[in-house]
């Protein structure tokens, strides 16, 4: 599905970009960066392109917290990973209202990490007890805090992974 | 004369005793075959710890009660709370005194027996409701307030049942009813009668498939949840009371009473022909609960307002044209 | 509860279902605005069974985590246990042998069969009827023996190793397995006409809880419960792991995404898992159980992510690896947490009754969604 053209296309429009990835190497097909400002716009068309949210999370590391949204879909083998480094400011919107089960997932990353989704209807604790805010447990301490690159796929490594994954991502849609 | 009153009050006060006493006993009996024939239902052997086959579990278990604090809710209004297993008591073993159990095994036969009986265990919702509101408990309310519905609700095609045997017999008398049934009782000439009733039986004494106000999946324990030791053993009691009263009745008025085949134990084959056929209901009534699940509460209404009231209303008409005919 | 802090009207009333409720499995609370016996507004409390199991991932090495995933689902450990171990071969390209991975499939499948009938009990235990229960665990029952006796343990497993299993599977095994599908394919029969063809039950299931397939997706929602709203999705099909692609089998769906369709699937599903055992016996390669892994397994840096279909639904590890042996973060996709997300838009409206009839529908656990 996130190999058609129009798919491509729509995603241009929000100036985004779809990378191809080894499936075999990372269990997931594409991934694509996101900001916060197009966040809702991309949600709402995975909507429209039939997807499901799999998982949101978040991974703590240097300079920023990285926010990780999963997509996938019923009928076809398409998974796609969308990351979105948060801003100095950490303003995020949310998606409940587009992809409701982001619902408690957002909550759930409020719960560990302690980011503010703007316009959430209810961002209470959910897993912990309430008056547990600032403990934040997945929140690394500073020693064992690692940068970006630390924790991401070798950009020369993953390039020469990608035209290998090239022939089997084509059979598959 | 003054013997006569003194005999009449000793014999008054034996039969008191000897009722009351039935009660508990029968809740050790029925005890005992609820679980026992559950757990046969269930494939697993069931008690099997105290005495042979378990026999002396219900004992124990009696003893245990007994020995319980009785722990009364912090915000529950107290008088409330401890009248009611002690109202939802009395009214099971007032019936027990109309009942013939033989034609000579009987404390009283009045005239208006049957009414004395559907009049006095209709106030056992009574003491469910009083139980429901006085825990203070939003569960315990709401098998209360489904169990008044439920049993006004189903009194009403259970009191149509029995009104058109009362057509046929033209009595109200327990023992009259039991005489009338000499050559061919009654569960064969009014069989929708019988059925309507017994439908109307599980309901009113709260038994799944229609156990709604104690549905534990759904209200844990439904009226009795904050209740512990006697109070609880207490509304087991009347339960099971309750479940041999109107096991008693549909005996009475369908199965012939302690009409049977003579058996070789005299004067008393006919007690025994009685029990054999209350608690073979009574069995029948485990039967059924221990394989059925719980139907929802508008489906147990509309069954009772759709389907029960209008096939008794047309049975007793159909009755009352025959028997004037 | 915040959400629900005023009554919107004065004669309606919350109702505190749980944590400890006995159709709630386990503790989890839904807090619900009543009106009468029906639910405004229904909202489920979670974390009670907190153990947050995804800091405790970070901090030992990824082998040593292997015994915490059957703590999660533990109705169904064993797909769990093959999610993590297969997400670690795949960061550190560890190649595992034919067998090992048969071995895998024929025991998660088992297992998988062990869930549903503790489901089917408890279904039925919530609808009220007693006995079923006692009639599915005589047959989960055998399970237990089956897979105690090559995995050691009889609920939380930790048979999965990283490259294999501990332990080969023996003839025993095979015969008694062999034994336990001819057995359970005649108690369907008795399943059949105990439950099945109940007017009371199909009256109590029909019609309630009704998902959509559009609601599957909004949510998230997966497993028999998006096959019950004829959803096809199962991750064995379609994007086959291990051998899966390997066994012809088919993926039951429902028509109209009501309880009686979601309790359909879960049946028909035990039936084909059973084919998939038979297949799987049938083609057991010889061969070693557990391939040879380096003593210390490194994890590159980088994520990664891998799939499985639980008992419940899609299952998802993601990895983020920093190069060490020790994950940096490990995020756990529990199917139930999604499909129980579903319940306030669901439940809107219902009776008391019917919350339990569609929650027990859902096929829920509880230690699984928290973690």
């Amino acid at each position: 599905m996130h190999r058609t053209e129009s798919f491509a296309q729509s995603l241009r429009k929000l100036s985004l970009e779809l990378q191809e990835v080894d499936f075999a190497q990372r269990g997931y097909h594409a991934e694509i960066l996101l900001t916060a400002d197009t966040l809702r716009d991309f949600a709402r068309l995975m909507l429209e392109a039939e997807y499901f949210l799999v998982f949101m999370s978040a991974v703590h590391m240097s300079p920023a917290i990285e926010l990780v949204y999963q997509f996938a879909q019923f009928n076809s083998q398409s998974r796609i990973l969308g990351r979105l480094f948060l801003d100095a400011d950490g303003v995020v919107p949310t998606i409940s209202d587009i992809f409701q089960g982001s619902n408690w997932h957002e909550r759930e990353v409020k719960d560990f990490f302690g980011i503010v989704f703007q316009d959430h209807p209810n961002l209470e604790p959910l897993i912990l007890p309430e008056g547990s805010e600032d403990l934040k447990p997945l929140l690394k301490e500073e020693d064992k805090l690692k940068s970006c690159q630390e924790v991401s796929w070798q950009p020369a490594e993953a390039e020469g992974e990608n035209e290998a994954a090239e022939p089997s991502g084509s059979e598959k849609s | 004369m003054e013997t006569a009153v003194l005999y009449e009050l000793l014999r008054m006060l034996i039969s008191v005793v000897l009722v009351v006493a039935f009660v508990f006993i029968n809740a050790l009996i029925m005890g005992y075959l609820e679980r026992k024939i559950s757990a046969h239902i269930q494939r697993r052997p069931g008690l099997m710890e105290v005495g042979p086959h378990g026999i002396l579990q219900l004992v124990i278990d009696g003893l245990k009660l007994i020995g319980k604090q009785l722990i009364v809710p912090k915000d529950a209004d107290r008088t409330l709370f401890r009248a009611a297993p002690l109202l939802s008591f009395a009214p099971v073993v007032l019936p027990l005194i109309v009942i013939p159990f033989s034609p000579k095994l009987q404390v009283r036969d009045f005239d208006v027996g049957l009414i004395f009986i559907l009049a006095i265990s209709s106030l056992n919702v009574l003491a469910i409701l009083m139980a429901g509101w006085g825990s203070n408990n939003k569960y315990s309310l709401f098998g209360a307030m489904r169990s008044v519905a439920q049993n006004i609700s189903y009194e009403i095609p259970m009191l149509l049942s029995l009104l058109a045997v009362i057509l046929m017999t033209n009595t109200f008398s327990m023992q009259g009813i039991v005489q009338a049934q000499g050559k061919i009782w009654f569960f064969l000439v009014q069989p929708v009668a019988f059925l309507i009733y017994i439908v109307a039986s599980f309901a009113e004494t709260n038994r799944a498939p229609f156990d709604l106000p104690e549905a534990e999946s759904e209200l844990t324990a439904g009226y009795h949840t904050e209740y512990s030791g006697m109070g609880f053993s207490l509304f087991m009691l009347a339960e099971y009371a309750n479940m041999f009263v109107v096991c008693s009745i549909a005996t009475v008025l369908f199965l012939g009473g302690w009409h049977g085949i003579p058996l070789p134990f005299g004067a008393y084959s006919g007690a025994i022909w009685f029990f054999i056929k209350a608690y073979g209901l009574m069995v029948f009534m485990i039967w059924v609960r221990w394989t059925y699940p719980r139907t929802r509460f508008d489906q147990l209404m509309n069954f009772c307002w759709k389907y029960m009231i209008p096939f008794a209303l047309v049975n007793l008409l159909v009755t009352a044209v025959l028997v004037k005919l | 509860m915040p959400e629900l802090t005023k009554i919107s009207q004065p004669h309606r009333f919350f109702l505190n279902m749980g944590p400890q409720h006995p159709s709630t499995h386990g503790v989890l609370r839904v807090l619900l605005e009543m009106d009468g016996e029906y639910i405004i507004e229904p909202q489920p409390v979670l974390g009670y069974g907190h153990r947050m199991q995804e800091k405790l991932a970070e901090c030992r090495t990824c082998t040593a985590f292997m015994p915490n995933t059957a703590r999660m689902d533990y109705a169904a450990a064993l797909p769990y246990n093959h999610g993590y171990a297969a997400l670690i071969e795949r960061m550190a390209g560890i190649e595992v042998p034919p067998r090992a991975e048969y071995i895998r499939v024929i025991t998660s499948e088992l297992n998988r069969i062990a869930s549903h009938l503790l489901w089917f009990g408890a279904l039925l235990l919530d609808l009220g009827a007693f006995t079923p229960i006692l009639y599915s665990f005589d047959d989960r029952e055998q399970i237990l023996d089956i897979l105690e006796d090559i995995t050691g343990s009889r609920l939380t497993y930790c048979y999965f190793r990283v490259g294999g299993v501990s332990k080969d599977i023996d003839d025993k095994f095979v015969e008694r397995t062999r034994a336990f599908i001819k057995r359970l394919r005649q108690r369907f029969d008795i399943f059949e006409k105990l439950v099945t063809g109940n007017v009371i039950f199909i009256n109590r299931v029909k019609g309630v809880g009704i998902i959509d397939a559009d609601m599957c997706r909004r949510y998230g929602a997966t497993g028999p419960v998006a096959r019950g709203s004829g959803i096809p999705y199962d991750v064995r099909k379609n994007q086959p792991y291990s051998v899966y692609s390997e066994f012809d089998f088919d993926i039951p769906v429902g028509e109209n995404g009501d309880s009686l369709d979601r309790y359909m699937v879960r049946m028909r599903e035990m039936e084909q898992s059973l084919r998939i055992i038979e297949q799987a016996l049938d083609k057991l390669p010889e061969g070693p159980y557990r391939g040879k892994i380096p003593k210390k397994i490194k994890l590159p840096a980088g994520d990664c992510c891998f799939s499985v279909e639980a008992a419940r639904g899609e299952l998802t590890y993601y990895l983020v690896g920093d190069g060490s042996d020790v994950p940096y973060r490990l995020k756990i996709r529990v199917p139930s947490y999604s499909n129980l997300s579903v319940l306030p838009e669901l439940c809107r409206g219902m009776l008391l009754s019917d919350l339990v009839a569609a929650m027990g529908s859902l096929d829920l656990v509880i230690p699984e969604i928290d973690r």
